[in-house]
């Protein structure tokens, strides 16, 4: 019969960060754990989290194990037993092993021969009686972001349990009855405080909280429903969906209250509601106000200080304008919740009067007066302070203003704001506020009454954080600022790339401690998009912009190969998070990303996206690889009256001539980045190349005609790859 | 409840709880996790338990007595608990009820919150316990200390005496708690912390060069002596020595006396000898 399992592992409060990955974790691992151990249930399991609790069920799990059976293959029979049929140490040896006596063994078939043979048969064991394996497997499989030691090991000989924190508690039940396991703790720590954690039929509620008996009492439970029950009484919401969506209703009704509504921001800043359901096991909303004389801060300041330091949520009237007010989710249901309101003003009055105490002392000091302090903040212990970062970035993006977008009237201002995107480093508000740099120091650029394209440029240079066409700054946000903003923005990014990497920092599978991807990817955005972020119309290419970029380190020294497939991947990630298909990027992006424009890359792959269904530019594309395999290292340079003059079936004649014909309108279409029409003129080559192929035989035996007509075919080809390498879209 | 209630509600309380009492560090330190109780006692196997107040000296806090919240100096309660008892949070909460705060009346959360000290080699997991939205209290399980890998866990919990005080008392202004017998915390402190501060961003009447100069000369000659204490097996001098150390470069670091790369170096310097120190600890068996 069929019986339900529950596991839950009762812990101190877990990061809330990690509680999401840990929910799919627990699921997954006992799934994967069922299985090693046949053990067959009737579905998946499935997972819950709250911060003191990591839970798992599987509604219908059956009663045994499904039987094993194995055929272990030993020596070969040639080598098994001697001419007169005695068996030879070998038979003897692997007999002994399986305690059985040669004659039990079998003789087994296979390509390489018959070979001894034991078949292994077990009979599945009752499921109780390997649960607790499953468990210690379980426990092991966790994985966690930062893991800690607590004195605790398990019997499987492996040693020291790490976990997330203490675990304090397990559940372990089957058909309603506890499957015996124990954490086992240090002879060091045991003692009558430090016990060991058996597996028991009890969970624990909220803390303080109770609707009947002691808070925080033993709740003896017997399945998952009466469990999930049981912590409702208990003030413990299992499921992470229905806090999630308390939380809203309660926001809006206190948002409601307060004549408002929850700010917009919060949809910017949405890992505060992401983060919140898993900050609380009981969520409820209280309502606060802060002194209307802080609302002059700038909003910024505001909302960073409400959401990031408090997790609070600001609010807003009708015209999205901050109230003085905000929504605090606390992790109990106060029978006075006025208390923790008066509470929670208190300490967030308290960090507004630091925030306008650092507000009125920084506006004292310029930023310009700053860059000497930003000589004693650390930006990389090879690549110096952020004084050097700011200088580098502010003689590299007056280079891209006048250079590379050939406006010059840009290279100052943006030459002033790169010296000045770092200086509020060094104010007393970023050092509090760190998630302000970059936004503080436009701000008091603005106050200092430095243009608009100076401050705003400093306002924006941390962005864009994401890679989708919309992501913040938006073309309106920028105004006046757009090309400054670019040159400086691009600027920071590249030096911090091209630096990082040749200090010898490069991210590494899931470790990027440096964001170095978020800044690449940000570069190669800003390119990509740069009409509609600046009005510019440029597709400027990868290569020259990173080699500017390194010229403050003497180049990339050995590290530019690794740099330029990075910056590749990044481009490409880009692009197929824009929905492009990863043949086609792979094609636009054959040149090598030195040689690649983001814009260009992009465009190319509006136009084939466009073309998806023409038949004729897929037979283009399936004969231009036979076309690259046939001309490997031959050259198209090749006076056009020799070829001509040489050629001679018509096939090749009419291919000679619709080339002529067509080549220049394609190269001026692609010149002037209308890659629809040079598709579309490659796509009606189609007809003629492919009779080409059909009547015509490359490799004729007359050298003359032979050198002719591999020039024909490398001309076909160069002028296709100029554009893209379309080989590429072919389904293999 | 007074300031000078709180310690004493907290020492009658830990003391119940089977905890020795000791006394503040005499020397200048940057928190209790500094004084031999802690950066000592959690090392090696032998169990441990002890509460004490530890004035805390950070320099980079100082504020003139302007900012209501922001101090050179504040006062730390530091338990320690070797091993770490598996009620410990209860117990925690528990103490915070002794000291009158009403946990059913309150929203009282562990919050993630890692801690190290790059000087002293040491880091640990755990929380900052945060009661209506304000951190009262840093809860860490220890992982290492002087580099020095622990075993048994030791749990450390340092209460901040004045943001619980500015709570009980309602208070916005840490200079108006009342510090005991109708004294405020401003009569008895507000000058130190005005002198103090002017000290430690060296607003001293001695040019700058010389003022760094006499402290990194200090720092320089402590860290020697530091090592010949512990090559003639003092340990216990050879740590206060080293805490000197330590707070001579958080001046160094506060007055603007030093650069980023140097910055580094005097921060690795102290740890090594941190290092040295607690593995010499470690060695003498001074912990069996």
């Amino acid at each position: 019969m069929d019986r339900e399992l529950l596991i839950e592992i009762g812990c101190e409060e877990i990061p809330a960060s990690w509680l999401p990955g840990l929910t799919v974790q627990v699921a997954k691992h006992l799934d994967a754990r069922l299985k090693e151990f046949r053990l067959t249930p009737e579905s998946k399991a499935e997972g819950f989290s709250t911060p003191r609790r990591l839970t798992a069920r599987v509604a219908k799990l059956g009663e045994r194990q499904t039987d094993f059976e194995e055929l272990v293959t030993g020596p070969p029979v040639s080598a098994a037993f001697k001419p007169d049929g005695e068996a030879t140490p070998a038979a003897t040896g692997f007999a002994k092993k399986y305690g059985v006596e040669v004659s039990a063994l079998e003789k087994h078939d296979t390509p390489k021969g018959t070979y001894l043979a034991y078949r292994v048969r077990q009979r599945g064991k009752a499921t109780v009686d390997v649960l607790a394996e499953v468990m210690g497997g379980l426990l092991r499989d966790l994985t966690f972001p930062k893991q800690m030691r607590w004195d605790a090991f398990l019997e499987d000989g492996k040693g020291d349990l790490v976990f997330a924190r203490p675990i304090r508690w397990l559940v372990l039940m089957y058909g309603g009855r506890v499957v015996p396991f124990v954490i086992r703790r240090t002879e060091l720590a045991q003692g009558p405080t430090v016990q060991d954690i058996r597996s028991g039929s009890n969970t624990y509620g909220h803390r303080f909280l109770t609707t009947s008996g002691r808070a925080g009492r033993a709740i003896k439970i017997k399945t998952f429903e009466d469990y999930q029950n049981r912590l409702l009484e208990n003030f413990v919401i299992l499921d992470r969906a229905e806090r999630e969506s308390k939380i809203r209703r309660e926001l809006e009704t206190h948002a409601r209250k307060l004549g408002g509504r929850v700010s917009g921001l919060v949809a910017a800043h949405s890992s505060l509601l992401q983060e919140v359901p898993d900050l609380v096991e009981y969520p409820s909303v209280v309502a606060g106000h802060f002194p209307v004389e802080f609302l002059q801060l700038p909003e910024e300041v505001l909302t960073t200080t409400m959401i990031h330091h408090q997790h609070y949520f600001p609010v807003v009237d009708e015209e999205g304008k901050l109230k003085p007010a905000f929504l605090a989710v606390t992790n109990t249901q106060a029978e006075k919740p006025e208390i923790i309101a008066r509470n929670s003003e208190r300490v967030l009055t308290a960090r507004l009067r630091d925030a306008r105490f650092f507000w009125d002392a920084d506006r004292k000091v310029t930023l310009e007066s700053r860059i000497e302090r930003l000589g004693t903040i650390l930006f990389h212990k090879k690549l110096g302070s952020y004084r050097e970062k700011a200088e580098r970035v502010s003689s590299l993006a007056s280079w891209i203003a006048s250079e590379a977008f050939t406006h010059s009237d840009a290279s100052e201002p943006a030459a002033t704001a790169g010296r000045l995107c770092k200086a509020d480093l060094a104010t007393d508000m970023v050092r509090e506020l760190t998630e302000l740099q970059g936004t503080m120091g436009g701000i008091y650029a603005r106050e200092e009454g430095l243009p608009e394209a100076v401050w705003k440029a400093i306002y924006f240079h941390y962005l864009p954080i994401g890679v989708e066409a919309d992501a913040p700054p938006s073309r309106q946000q920028l105004g006046a600022a757009a090309i400054t903003w670019a040159a400086v923005a691009l600027a920071d990014k590249l030096d911090t790339v091209v630096g990082m990497f040749t200090a010898g920092e490069r991210p590494t599978g899931s470790r990027d401690p440096l964001g170095l991807r978020r800044h690449a990817q940000g570069a190669v955005k800003i390119l990509a998009d740069l009409p509609e972020l600046t009005g510019l119309d440029l597709r400027l290419e990868v290569g020259p912009l990173l080699a500017r970029a390194a010229e403050p380190f003497g180049g990339y020294g050995d590290g530019s190969g690794p740099l330029l497939s990075f910056m590749g991947d990044r481009l490409a990630y880009l692009l197929e998070q824009r929905g492009f298909d990863v043949r086609s990027v792979r094609a636009v992006m054959a040149a090598g990303i030195e040689r690649v424009s983001p814009l260009e890359a992009r465009r190319k792959l509006e136009a084939l996206a466009q073309m998806a269904g023409s038949q004729a530019l897929l037979g283009v594309a399936t004969l231009l690889k036979r076309v690259k395999n046939i001309t490997k290292g031959v050259s198209s340079d090749v006076p056009a009256n020799a070829i001509s003059s040489a050629l001679k079936e018509p096939a090749e004649l009419a291919l000679w001539a619709e080339l002529e014909q067509r080549a220049p309108a394609i190269r001026a279409a692609a010149a002037k980045g209308d890659y629809r029409e040079a598709f579309s003129g490659i796509a009606a080559l189609q007809p003629t190349v492919a009779k080409f192929f059909d009547d015509v035989l490359v490799n004729a035996e007359d050298a003359d005609l032979r050198t002719a007509r591999l020039a024909l075919v490398a001309t076909l080809r160069d002028l296709i790859l100029d554009i893209a390498d379309i080989s590429e879209i072919v389904a293999d | 409840m007074t300031f000078q209630d709180l310690i004493l509600k907290l020492s009658a309380f830990w003391a119940s709880q089977g905890c020795l009492l000791q006394q503040p560090l005499d020397l200048e330190v940057g928190a209790g996790t500094s004084h031999p109780e802690t950066l000592f006692r959690v090392l090696g196997p032998k169990p441990w338990s002890v509460g004490y107040v530890q004035p805390s000296r950070r320099p980079d806090d100082g504020r003139f007595g302007q900012n209501p919240n922001r101090l050179f100096k504040h006062h730390q309660y530091q338990v320690i608990l070797k091993p770490s008892p598996d009620e410990v949070q209860q117990t925690y909460l528990e103490s915070l009820e002794a000291c009158g705060i009403n946990p059913r009346q309150h929203d009282i959360r562990f919050e993630e919150d890692n801690w190290e000290s790059p000087t002293l080699g040491a880091w640990g997991i755990g929380w900052q316990v945060m009661l209506d939205g304000m951190e009262i209290t840093q809860f860490t399980y220890f992982q290492q200390m002087g580099g020095i890998d622990l075993a048994p866990i030791s749990c450390e919990i340092t209460y901040g005496l004045e943001r619980i005080a500015m709570f009980l008392q309602r208070v916005d202004n840490v200079f108006d708690l009342e510090w005991g017998g109708g004294v405020k915390y401003g009569e008895v402190r507000l000058q130190e912390e005005i002198e103090e501060s002017k000290y430690a961003f060296g607003q001293v009447d001695m040019p700058a060069e010389e003022f760094s100069a006499l402290h990194r000369d200090l720092f320089e000659k402590y860290l020697g002596f530091s090592d010949r204490l512990l090559a003639s097996g003092l340990v216990w001098p050879a740590l206060e020595h080293c805490l000197k150390c330590s707070h001579l470069f958080n001046i160094l670091d506060s007055s603007g006396s030093i650069g980023v790369t140097e910055r580094t170096t005097y921060i690795l310097r102290v740890r090594q000898l941190a290092v040295k120190i607690a593995k010499a600890y470690v060695e003498k068996g001074a912990v069996a």
